[in-house]
């Protein structure tokens, strides 16, 4: 027995010895620099950064890129708090936009101005739309560039519409300039009269802020949180809150799993579905002959005039305590280069943050309209630096909002809550 | 338990402390690096404000008043609670009857087996195979059967508020039966058979024989599996987590959820260990009183 | 009728109690065996026939390349050699340093014996989630992070298996060890001749239970790990969950079933020892 347990011992030890590998600053004796970066992402996405990083290795041959992955979204930024505070964070990371805001006002970020001003940088600060930039962005500093983007557009199924009497086409009303907020409710109820769901949405900033800037109003107003005494914004509000409940509109959240707003929007069982790009992914798995069947078209405004959506975004930052800043932004700035964003967006999933790579999108072809991600990122914002500042305000906000939408609360005194929430955290 | 003669030689008293240290050593400097460091860790920042990021300052008591103010902190009990009052009583008691059950028929290995299988399985697929099932519209194979068959339509298991705890503690007890009944099975086959017999030529009822003979005779195992479970239940976080949405569920909100999320989501250290120095405190309480009911309860051989 | 009755052979009928004890059991093992029969048909299912509705039970066409794409979407032998060996370690070292406590509790009298196995024991009540910041601290300190010793040697603190091999330690019957004792023996060959064999169900039901909690792991790992060929099994799975609202099921099943299988084959082969072993621990205060 004690020799077995002799053996057993010694191949602990082996084993733990193989399992230790040498620690340091990143740098190896043979002069080459180890860059740590993190993002979170499935297998499929996480493949094609493999395919930027042998390509930036072999331009790069003094640096070696290491990812370190996180399953998913959820999970990624607990794990990169941790990492933050106990100063083990990667030398280069993404950080989301609902989480930007904070490590900004925490310090723990380098400021990348004078970087992308650099001869050497691929990407200029100004080469990146400015409404992306969202809390990455602070007293004119950058902290944080959009790595890619996913516009906040309204995807709409012609056969639903035409199924629900709905003869006229939405993209071909936006190109005629009367995509008004009228005509989009009156489709609505058209598709609810055919027993069907108007629209679907995700529960997000994306969608409720889009429908305020749609009515014409405002969210937030030199810093102060307006939506609910802005009378277009509250109107809005309402608008949302009784299509909610009267199931004109539907919310993806609330979506049984299975029967979810793909699903439903696969089976014609809904006129709209609010998204971005990676809409495409979903509808491919409803088969190829049904793709023929969707566009997008933007949200709609009051007079039928474009005017700004949200886009959701996510940015690559510099840790502020890297020890190789030179070679870490050297990856940064590559990686959101159009070059960088070709790689990686080839797939499609997302729209480039960055201007000149829009051939990505209208190449695809599909969307019939697929310039439209391009027209609504051109304009568009990001979640807004007051919200994204507090952690979890956002979904705090989305919580009660919730809570509206279902009439849970009332819609006076959800209001009320909404603003004595939002005015308690935001400066 | 036990208690052991103690007749040793007095030399060896005045060595065994050094004997003591030594065969202690290794989990007791393990458990004042890994537990007890950590716990004092987490003491201090329940009276500090943190970020994990910049510099932590000191609140007293703030964060325990907060954490009692806070409503999701009462969800998060309340869920808790429901989560133990039912996997432990349905879970002990289902796992108790099929061990009787299997105690007295044939064929016990390939039940065993059977009833084992989800023990080994990992709780990451436990959650990825029930979701399957628990899925409510097209996908889930049970509410979409009982749709098309019967014509009813059942409730959102794993998104509503109101049955998502019940869903959890369904696979819950669903993949820890197979433990249960292994454990109760070995504490049964302890009883002597001569005790049963007796029983049974004196008249007594089946219900009867389980109710005076079975239940004392193995309750100590029972005791043990009890206290376990109930510590589980009130730590409940990762079934939580991977099968419902607690982030968005206020239904499945657990307290070891509601620790993680105010520490990891929303950076707030302070109110997180708070919350976790109370659910300790709970922990240590549930349990002493089960220590203290078992002297009523737990039948001992001397 | 009742003629009949009389003259049939006095031979053991099947008690009716008997028939509704197998159903029963019959119907709680297909209960059971359920979600594994689902997972298994799911994977071979494509994504359009998972929009069908209603739901079609038999996979149409079978869709064997949901496995291979599985396969080749992330290294699974990889993880699988992973969690192999972070699980055998942390069982061999929690055996062997838990047996070594547990024997000091039953059988060395020191001072504050009471005391300290009263703190053993309400430890194991502390949250797990409470830990995590300090602990990562003091991994990064180590230079642990993103290496599974920081996996392995905090699992290896484990006051419960102390506990429960105190209670088998208690039940080996003194005299042999002070048979032992009279030949001279100190207390390290007691442990290691005498007792150590005496507790081999204790420790075999021990290893497994360790085993199998190191096995499904998730958060631990998801904190201390960052590369990807580090990764556990459990990590594997997280990963193939989709980050929309569209999951393709048959891939995350299949990826599922590659997981799962390997485990349900290990055990089959090894059952009759697992569950004796459990079984014969009793785990129980006794």
């Amino acid at each position: 027995m004690r020799k077995k347990v002799i053996a057993v011992l010694a191949l602990v030890l082996a084993a733990t010895a193989a399992c230790t590998g040498s620690k340091g600053d990143g740098t190896s004796a043979d002069g080459k620099v180890t860059i740590r970066w993190a993002t979170w992402g499935t297998p499929e996405d996480l493949a094609l950064m493999d395919e930027f990083s042998k390509d930036f290795m072999k331009r790069h041959p003094n640096i070696v890129l290491k990812l370190e992955s996180v399953p998913d979204y959820e999970n990624y930024h607990p794990k990169l708090l941790t990492q933050l505070t106990s100063k083990t964070a990667p030398d280069v990371f993404y950080v989301g936009d609902d989480n930007v805001g904070k490590f900004v006002a925490a310090g723990v970020l380098a400021p990348l101005n004078d970087k992308l001003a650099s001869a050497d940088s691929q990407s200029k600060p100004e080469d990146f739309f400015e409404g992306l930039y969202g809390g990455a962005k602070k007293d004119g500093k950058i902290y944080g560039v959009p790595n890619d983007c996913n516009p906040e557009v309204l995807w709409f199924d012609k056969k639903a519409l035409a199924e629900a009497g709905i003869t006229e086409d939405p993209a071909k009303l936006h190109e005629s300039g009367q995509w008004t907020m009228a005509k989009y409710l009156e489709m609505n109820a058209k598709l609810k009269a055919a027993g069907k769901a108007g629209s679907i949405f995700w529960n997000w900033y994306g969608s409720t802020y889009s429908m305020i800037s749609g009515f014409g109003g405002k969210v937030y107003d030199g810093g102060k949180f307006v939506a609910t005494t802005d009378p277009k914004s509250r109107a809005a509000l309402q608008t949302l809150a009784k299509g909610y409940q009267d199931k004109t509109f539907l919310s993806a959240d609330n979506l049984p799993e299975g029967q979810g707003a793909s699903t439903q929007f696969i089976k014609h069982q809904a006129g709209f579905y609010a998204g971005g790009r990676w809409v495409v992914d979903s509808l491919q798995k409803g088969g190829k002959e049904n793709l023929a069947n969707y566009d997008i078209v933007p949200f709609p405004s009051q007079t039928g005039s474009p005017m700004a959506g949200a886009v959701a975004a996510s940015y690559l930052s510099l840790n502020k305590d890297t020890a190789h800043p030179k070679e870490a932004f050297i990856f940064l700035s590559e990686f959101v280069s159009a070059q960088g964003q070709a790689i990686r967006l080839k797939s499609g999933g997302a729209v480039p943050s960055i201007k000149g790579a829009e051939n990505l999108v209208t190449s695809a072809g599909y969307p019939a309209h697929a310039k439209t991600f391009l027209d609504v990122r051109d304009t568009g914002f990001a979640n807004y630096p007051e919200e994204v500042a507090v952690p979890k305000l956002t979904a705090e906000i989305n919580d009660l909002l919730m809570k509206v939408w279902t009439g849970k609360v009332g819609f006076d005194e959800g209001m009320t809550q909404l603003q004595t929430l939002v005015s308690g955290k935001v400066g | 338990m036990t208690t052991v003669p103690q007749q040793r030689p007095t030399g060896w008293r005045k060595r065994d402390k050094w004997w003591a240290a030594a065969f202690l050593g290794p989990q007791v400097g393990g458990l004042l690096v890994f537990l007890v460091f950590p716990l004092g860790f987490a003491v201090v920042l329940s009276f500090m404000q943190w970020d994990g990021l910049t510099e932590a300052s000191w609140v007293g008591f703030d964060n325990f008043r907060a954490q009692f103010a806070d409503p999701e902190f009462g969800h998060a009990i309340w869920n808790t609670a429901k989560l133990g009052l039912i996997t432990v009583p349905v879970g002990l008691g289902l796992a108790l009857l099929i061990a009787v059950a299997l105690n007295s028929v044939r064929g016990k290995t390939i039940y065993r087996v059977v009833y084992f299988l989800p023990v080994v399985t990992s709780s990451v697929a436990v959650a990825v195979m029930w979701k399957s099932i628990l899925a409510s519209g097209d996908y889930g194979i049970l509410n979409n059967t009982a749709h098309d068959l019967f014509g009813v339509t059942l409730p959102d298991w794993l998104n509503s508020e109101q049955w998502v705890m019940v869903s959890v503690a369904v696979v819950t007890i669903w993949s820890s039966l197979g433990l249960n009944v292994v454990i109760f099975l070995a504490g049964l086959q302890t009883i002597p058979p001569q005790l049963m017999e007796a029983g049974r030529i004196d008249g007594a009822s089946p219900a009867r024989l389980f109710r005076s003979i079975t239940l004392p005779m193995i309750s100590p195992t029972l005791f043990f599996t009890m206290v376990v479970s109930v510590i589980s239940s009130l730590q409940a976080f990762e079934s939580v987590y991977i099968l419902a949405n607690p982030a968005h569920n206020d239904g499945a909100r657990t307290i070891v959820y509601q620790v993680y999320d105010l520490g990891f989501k929303q950076f707030r250290f302070g109110l997180s260990s708070a919350a976790a120095l109370i659910l300790l405190v709970l922990t240590v309480a549930v349990t002493l009183i089960q220590f203290g009911a078992q002297k009523r309860f737990v039948h001992y051989e001397e | 009728m009742t003629a009949v009755a009389i003259q049939r052979p006095p031979r053991r009928r099947v008690p009716a109690g008997r028939i509704v004890l197998h159903t029963v059991l019959i119907l709680g093992g297909l209960t059971m065996l359920f979600p594994f029969v689902w997972m298994v048909l799911t994977s071979f299912k494509s994504d359009q026939q998972m929009l069908l509705n209603p739901q079609e039970v038999l996979p149409e066409p079978w869709r064997a390349e949901n496995y291979s794409d599985a396969l080749t979407a992330a290294p699974f032998a990889r993880a699988f050699w992973n969690s192999f060996y972070i699980a055998a370690i942390t069982v061999t070292g929690t055996l062997i340093t838990s047996a070594m406590a547990a024997y000091a509790f039953a059988r060395i009298r020191f001072r504050g014996r009471g005391l300290l196995f009263g703190v053993f024991l309400a430890t194991q009540m502390v949250p797990a989630q409470v830990t995590i910041v300090p602990l990562y601290l003091m991994m990064s300190k180590l230079g642990w992070v993103d290496t599974h010793l920081a996996l392995i040697i905090p699992a290896m603190v484990n006051p419960f298996a102390v506990f429960l091999l105190r209670q088998f330690i208690l039940a080996v019957p003194a005299e042999l060890e002070d048979a032992g004792r009279i030949d001279g023996a100190g207390h390290w060959t007691i442990f290691w001749r005498i007792v150590l064999p005496n507790i081999r169900p204790g420790l075999g039901a021990l290893g497994i239970i360790v085993f199998l909690g190191s096995w499904n792991s998730f958060f631990f790992p998801l904190i201390f790990l960052n590369t990807t060929e580090l990764f556990t099994v459990p990590m594997l799975i997280a990963q193939f969950v989709g980050q929309h609202d569209l999951t393709s099921y048959g891939l995350v099943m299949a990826a599922n079933v590659v997981t799962v299988v390997p485990m349900l084959i290990a055990f089959l082969i090894g059952q009759r020892r697992i569950i004796n072993s459990l079984a014969s621990s009793g785990l129980g205060g006794r």
